[in-house]
């Protein structure tokens, strides 16, 4: 009968739909179809150079979520993750530039001792780029490392302590350079940054490499499950013997470094130290964390649900800026699609739960 | 014949496909106490849910004072008359006792939305004194003991005019002081004329205080009569089904002279003094004490939760300094803590990750890579949970939070298994679990000491430790008052040791 | 053991007192290190200029110890402030709305603003980090579009509004705030609403096993915050005049600091408006000024501020383990 066989279509979409949704790789199936929609409005998207531009746009921000993601499972949030990002942009800038100009930089507490207009002892040799990157991300687990004692010692709520941080740590990148940019970086900096092998860039293999790493931790080792023991109740780790502090503070060392290793990316992509860098990107990464499925209480997280989540934000993003669409437009999307990414998650939970009970 | 107060007719639900209840008929006269027993599932909580409005039937319904009364919300029960005194006291620790009576009905001045304080106090303390609670209705519900909150909460189920009172597990945070008052409480509310249903595990209480008794078993009532009709052990026997004649396994080992642990001289100012205490091998020991008497605190203390200041442990013949769990479960101890849900068990996580958790370095490569041989543990876990009899999904999916009271408690204990203790601490371990379970629980007991471990068994149930134990520590007010070999237990010498310090206290067994 | 227990009680006393006002003994300690540190700093003008400029972000933190009381949290309320002040700005110069009304105007879109939040959290269920995080974006997208990014100048009428002083004396933001912190007192410590919202952050659960209409209850407290908000946005436009794309960013982040500061948990349930968040806002108003007067070098102050802002919170945290600690301490005395 003809209409049992459109009631038996029906029931088949239905079921699929139902199956991508409670899917844990929904935020990719969205991405995925989201690309395809807008490709038949507008097939430049798929072009070599837009596909380029997306990817630079994601390994940076990937990296920051990964980080985050990591302080997230245990139940605690880092503000601070921006703020690191210029401070080391800053630093790395100082050890790495070629040139300075007085007028800019001769009120920087750090004229004449670490800095002068070739740069700073190091700058031109050999050496700057490593040591500057090494500084850098040394810089970023020791914000980390203050961070982490401070939530795990003093137990101190983690949104507090991180926001401080993020306070306390760009006044700093600021009062260091007095808001200057520090430009002149080397070349071989740079590349790490904008650089590319073929088709892709070098941003992604730091990026891949990171991503591995955090997946193997998480999922293969001791380490990985004592952070989500961590995240889903900390009184019943420390009971079980879990060295919880040891944890946390790992956790937040582990998203500083994260910082860092992004700042590396963007200053290189850039091409300066700025202590404004990342500014306003932090609502961004807990944006993208959120939408691809890491929960804010703790306990839940996957690389690959970073991974997505970045995916989505930054194709939404490169979707925007190609519908030619006014500026402003870009935070009302943002706004409008992480309010729709949380009711999605709201109803796949409850379907979720019916499924269970079945 | 005493008129009719409450009659449940043919009441039925389900959940998803699973018969919760299934045709439960039962009436409840006016002025009289009924007990509620069952095991942990049969399905006492979802009746009295759907007395006190939270859940509705799917079939069958009840008749209050003859009228139809089919309550869709709490409010309702509560308007008509039902008032429902969970296990979990349901008040706000940040509000004073005058706010937590009267949050959804404070009085005001007229129609302004401002509050009456003068008329909340005064209703108040008409209220404690009702129960003779010396208490000021200003004071925070944070500063109360929990006997005191618990008599708060009845005070909130008479202040809007409670006709029937339910109590879900009153007695398990009391003092035995506390629980007095709360049965002193109870016969008054009978005298004046309200119908009670009393939910307990504890049947010797039961016994003690009620006019009939209904027994639920899987989701039926199987058994119902007049309070003399049921001796503990018929009302055990009907709970589970079948005849036990004994409620614990035979021990098989004795006392070995070789000590695992020693502890002399124990102080933390405040909590404990002066503590000596001796285990040995295949020994199970029992500490006994009233709530507060510093049982759960000393164990702590040993286990390295918590500082002391003065004394010694020797574990093995090895002095420790340092206070580290860490330390504690490398030297071979294990603690299963009084609150599974808070301290023993990830609730959000599967078996698999929490029967493993203190164990997991040892399913791993070398630090500091340590990589996990997921499979292994997997297996381990299972066989576990299979020689516990633990019932439930697979066990790499089903979340501890799913799981049933007893089914959770052996989690925690098979958690504490698989690193091989030698000196194991429990503490409450059969707490809010059902008969059969608690068995369980007993069997394993015994087949640890009998493997040579060492258990320090505290509860606050003496059956149980009379039951189980070879030897008796008594605690009271921080410090041992006594201890009593197997062949000396007498529970009137034991209980006069733990209100040493009290005013002298008769009461006979539980 | 009975003396020296009993002595433990006497000195565990004096603590928990301490411990229980640390917000105000901190606020006196840092009045006095500044004023030692610039006489300067302890003068009536000094005084005056810190609680007027604490004002409009002393009115959005009331509003947002409502939303923390709940155990929820609004980030939206930067945006809100700039939303409402371009409506209210753009309506003066296109639509010829009366100076007068612009305070009505900010307090309009102020509501919607916060009712939009408190459907978001209570019939959408959204988490209130996640909902107001998307609010955020979106409020600063709806101002970015009405005013192209254009700054809005007021009219001098405005400014006026913020020069005024009640009694030839006190500034009109002062008294503003002075009377919002009144209110909300009296909210919270008087109305049946105002404990009903101590209930629900303390233990959503059983506030509605006890019949409060808990979704009623968040909700408004989002409101009010979305109000408050708008106020805010207001004084603070009242006193500058002019406002770009840019107000309003972060403020958030200080309306959640002067409540906690004040003694406000994020954790729900504890907290207060009155000495609490006056006190918090005041402070790291004091803070800013006080460093100002000391001559401290301009780009060394945030850290300074963080500093202390760091110190505070510390010192909570101490204060909330230390009172736990000491009310477990004795062991319950058995009842005869």
């Amino acid at each position: 009968m003809d209409s049992l066989d459109r009631q038996r279509a029906r029931g088949v979409a239905w079921r699929l739909i139902r199956h991508g949704l409670l899917s844990e790789n929904f935020v990719l199936y969205l991405s995925i179809v989201s690309f395809a929609a807008l490709y038949l409005f507008m097939p430049y998207i798929a072009s070599g150079r837009n596909l380029a531009n997306i990817s630079s746009n994601m390994w940076p921000l990937l990296a920051l979520v990964l980080g985050q993601m990591f302080v997230l499972i245990l139940g605690g949030i880092d503000l601070s993750q921006t703020s690191i990002m210029a401070l080391t942009s800053v630093v790395g800038g100082m050890l790495m530039t070629t040139q300075l100009n007085p007028t800019l930089f001769e009120k920087s507490p750090l004229w004449g001792i670490l800095l002068s207009p070739e740069g700073s002892p190091i700058s031109g040799t050999a050496l700057a780029v490593p040591v500057g990157i090494v500084a850098m991300l040394t810089v970023g687990m020791l914000v980390g490392l203050l961070n982490g004692l401070a939530v795990a010692k003093f137990r101190m709520p983690a949104f507090m302590v991180t926001l401080v941080s993020m306070m306390f740590f760009s006044g700093l990148a600021i009062y260091l350079t007095k808001s200057e940019n520090i430009m002149y970086l080397p070349g071989g900096f740079m590349m790490l940054g904008s650089g590319e092998i073929g088709p892709i860039p070098y941003s992604f293999f730091v990026v891949f490499a990171l991503g591995v790493v955090a997946h193997i931790v998480l999922k293969h080792t001791v380490l990985g499950r004592w952070f989500f023991a961590v995240g889903k109740s900390i009184r019943t780790s420390v009971v079980s013997g879990v060295p919880t502090e040891r944890v946390i503070i790992l956790g937040y060392v582990f998203s500083g470094f994260c910082a860092a290793v992004a700042s590396v990316l963007y200053s290189g992509r850039l091409g300066g130290g700025r202590p404004t860098l990342g500014q306003s990107l932090l609502l961004d990464v807990i944006g993208a964390a959120v939408i691809g499925g890491i929960s804010l209480f703790g306990g839940k997280g996957k690389v690959l649900w970073a991974l997505f989540g970045v995916l989505f934000f930054v194709l939404l993003s490169n979707a925007l800026s190609m519908l030619a669409l006014p500026f402003y437009a870009e935070p009302v999307v943002k706004g409008a699609v992480i309010l729709v990414a949380a009711l999605l998650d709201v109803a796949r939970t409850r379907l979720m739960a019916r499924e269970v009970l079945a | 014949m005493p008129e009719l107060l409450l009659q449940f007719e043919g009441i039925s639900k389900s959940f998803f496909g699973v018969h919760a209840l299934q045709d439960i008929a039962f009436v409840l006269p006016k002025g009289h106490l009924l007990g509620l027993i069952g095991e942990n599932g049969a399905g006492k909580s979802t009746l009295m849910n759907i007395l006190g409005g939270v859940l509705q039937p799917d079939r069958g319904g009840m008749r209050l004072r003859g009228q139809d009364y089919s309550p869709r919300n709490p409010a309702e029960a509560t308007e008509a008359g039902v008032a429902f005194i969970h296990q979990e006291l349901n008040l706000f620790t940040n509000l004073s006792i005058a706010d937590n009576l009267f949050i959804d009905r404070l009085p005001r001045f007229g129609k302004s939305p401002f509050i009456n304080k003068r008329a909340a106090r005064t209703r108040t303390r008409q209220l404690l004194e009702s129960l003779n609670l010396a208490l000021a209705p200003d004071t925070l519900v944070d500063r109360l003991t929990p006997g005191e909150r618990q008599l708060v909460e009845i005070a909130k189920a008479l202040s809007t005019g409670a006709e029937i009172i339910i109590f879900d597990e009153p007695t398990t945070s009391l003092t035995a002081g506390e629980t007095e008052r709360l049965f002193a409480i109870i016969q008054d509310l009978r005298r004046q004329g309200k119908s009670m249903v009393y939910i307990s595990h504890n049947l010797g209480n039961v016994l003690e205080l009620v006019d009939e008794i209904v027994v639920l078993r899987d989701g039926r009532v199987v058994d119902q009569g007049p309070r003399d009709d049921f001796t503990i052990d018929t009302m055990i026997s009907r709970m589970v089904g079948r005849d036990i004649s004994q409620i614990f396994p035979s021990r098989q080992s004795v006392p070995a002279d070789e000590t695992l642990l020693e502890v002399r001289g124990l102080s933390q100012p405040g909590i404990v003094k002066d503590i000596d205490l001796t285990l040995h091998k295949t020994e199970v020991l029992g500490l006994f004490g009233l709530m507060g008497s510093g049982r759960t605190e000393l164990a702590r203390i040993l286990f390295g939760l918590e500082p002391f200041e003065r004394g010694q442990i020797v574990i093995d013949g090895v002095v420790c300094d340092g206070v580290s769990v860490r330390d504690s479960i490398r030297r071979g101890m294990a603690f299963v803590t009084e609150n599974r849900r808070e301290e023993g068990l990830l609730m959000e996580a599967t078996i698999v990750d929490n029967v493993g958790l203190v164990a997991l370095p040892t399913f791993a490569s070398a630090p500091p890579a340590r990589l996990l041989r997921a499979r292994g543990l997997r297996l381990a876990v299972t066989r576990v949970a299979e020689c516990m009899r633990i019932k439930s999904g697979p066990v790499h999916r089903t979340l501890a939070k799913n799981l049933s009271g007893g089914n959770q408690q052996k989690v925690v204990i098979g958690k504490w298994l698989m690193s091989r203790p030698t000196i194991f601490i429990m503490d409450e371990p059969t707490r809010g679990i059902d008969v059969g379970a608690k068995y369980e629980v007993y069997s394993i007991i015994n087949d640890l000491a009998a493997r040579g471990a060492g258990i320090l068994l505290i509860s606050s149930e003496l059956e149980e430790l009379v039951g189980m134990c070879d030897r008796i520590v008594v605690m009271s007010k921080g410090e041992v008052q006594g201890a009593f070999e197997r062949d000396e237990f007498d529970r009137e010498r034991i209980l006069q040791a733990a209100f040493k310090g009290h005013q002298a206290h008769q009461r006979g067994g539980q | 053991m009975e003396a020296a227990v009993g002595m433990q009680k006497s000195r565990g006393k004096t603590l928990v007192i301490v411990l229980r006002h640390t917000p105000l003994i901190l606020f006196a300690l840092i009045f006095l290190i500044f004023g030692v540190l610039s006489p300067r700093f302890l003068s009536y003008q000094s005084f005056e200029n810190i609680v007027k400029q604490a004002s409009y972000i002393g009115i959005v933190a009331v509003g947002m110890t409502f939303v923390l009381l709940t155990a929820s949290i609004d980030l939206s309320v930067g945006s809100n402030m700039y939303l409402s002040a371009v409506v209210a700005g753009l309506l003066i110069k296109h639509y010829g709305l009366p100076v007068p009304l612009a305070p009505v105007v900010c307090l309009a879109v102020g509501l919607l603003f916060g009712l939009v939040n408190a459907l978001a959290v209570t019939k959408l269920r959204i988490i209130p980090f996640v909902a107001t995080l998307g609010t955020l974006w979106i409020g600063r997208g709806l101002g970015l579009w009405l005013t192209k990014s254009v700054p809005v100048e007021f009219p001098e009428g405005v400014t006026q509004i913020g020069a005024q002083r009640l009694f030839g004396i006190v500034p009109l933001p002062v008294v503003v705030f002075l009377l919002i912190v009144c209110c909300a007192a009296v909210l919270l410590r008087g109305t049946a609403f105002g404990r009903q919202l101590y209930a629900v952050g303390n233990d959503i659960e059983a506030a509605k096993k006890a019949g409060i209409n808990t979704a009623q209850v968040r909700g408004m407290a989002f409101v009010i915050c979305g109000v408050l908000a708008g106020l805010g946005g207001f004084i603070s436009v009242a006193q500058l005049g002019i406002i770009n794309a840019g107000f309003g960013e972060g403020r958030e982040f200080d309306a959640i600091a002067a409540a906690v500061l004040g003694g406000t948990s994020l954790f729900g349930g504890i907290g207060s408006v009155f000495p609490g968040t006056l006190l918090g806002a005041v402070l790291i108003q004091m803070v800013t000024i006080g460093l100002v007067s000391a001559q401290v070098d301009l780009y060394l102050q945030p850290l300074v501020q963080a500093g202390i802002i760091f110190l505070a919170v510390l010192l909570d945290s101490i204060r909330t383990r230390q009172l736990v600690r000491l009310s477990r301490r004795h062991i319950r005395i058995e009842e005869a």
